[in-house]
């Protein structure tokens, strides 16, 4: 039971985490597929455009992993059950929200 | 190299779309009793639990498959949309990253969920993951066979 509060407190704050590191482009790293190469920071146009996707991604999990190290289980019965469904419908709301200028 | 990966992505999607469909309206049947007398009654009336754990494994052969394609998508599709003006081909791609991603990272929740035996109290994200991830494979499916038709799989 304890396992299960923590891979949902994963799930729920790599959530959260990923909509912010998106929103805000907070990537852990760039992938430059032109060159093959990772970096930290942002490099120059000769690199060509980096995929931020798998940055975002990494830095989801981290944050979730964080969170589920340290927050307290106990929450996960006061709190997560409804929080776990609503949480990634109001994220997905908000995700279609903020591609919406693709249809403009 | 990409073909047959691209292929393979294909057919693992495939077997996902059966087995989530399948369990996403098991999950509700199950609420309810369901006589097994027509197809529809029938495609409800299967154990969905029994699917939690394919589903685990089939979303994450998907989601990297896809992740290990998405540079080729990126270097050769994108700037063929772009050339072609396609911003809404363009956006529907960005919303299936997000969902993607949203959806790998509930899996830890949505499997804890539907762990054995199964918590009364966690019924209703069994439910809402459940339907969440449906969403999220149906989308992906529909928009990736989109852009197969658009750029063509070579």
């Amino acid at each position: 039971m304890r396992t299960h509060g923590r891979l949902m407190i994963f799930s729920l704050v790599a959530c959260v985490g990923y909509t912010l590191a998106y929103y805000f482009e907070w990537s852990l790293f760039q992938y430059y597929f032109a060159e093959n190469s990772i970096g930290f920071w942002e490099q120059g146009g000769a690199s060509g455009p980096p995929i931020l996707w798998y940055g975002w991604l990494a830095t989801a999990v981290l944050a979730g992993a964080v969170a589920a190290a340290i927050v307290p289980t106990r929450w996960v019965a006061r709190l997560l059950p409804d929080l776990l469904w609503l949480v990634p419908v109001v994220l997905i709301f908000a995700a279609l929200m903020y591609e919406r200028r693709w249809f403009m | 190299m990409f073909t047959t990966l691209l292929l393979f992505h294909s057919l693992v999607s495939v077997a996902l779309l059966g087995a989530i469909t399948h369990q996403a309206f098991a999950v509700v049947a199950s609420r309810v009793e369901v006589r097994a007398t027509t197809f529809i009654s029938r495609f409800r009336s299967t154990d969905p639990a029994a699917y939690s754990t394919a589903i685990v494994a089939l979303v994450a052969v998907v989601i990297f498959t896809g992740g290990i394609l998405y540079p080729n998508y990126r270097s050769i599709v994108r700037p063929a949309l772009q050339a072609l003006d396609l911003r809404a081909a363009n956006g529907v791609f960005e919303i299936k990253e997000h969902l993607s991603a949203i959806g790998l990272v509930l899996l830890p929740a949505y499997w804890a969920s539907w762990r054995q035996p199964l918590v009364p109290e966690y019924a209703a994200v069994r439910v809402g993951l459940t339907w969440i991830l449906a969403t999220m494979v149906w989308w992906n499916f529909i928009v990736g066979q989109l852009l197969v038709t658009i750029k063509g799989p070579f």
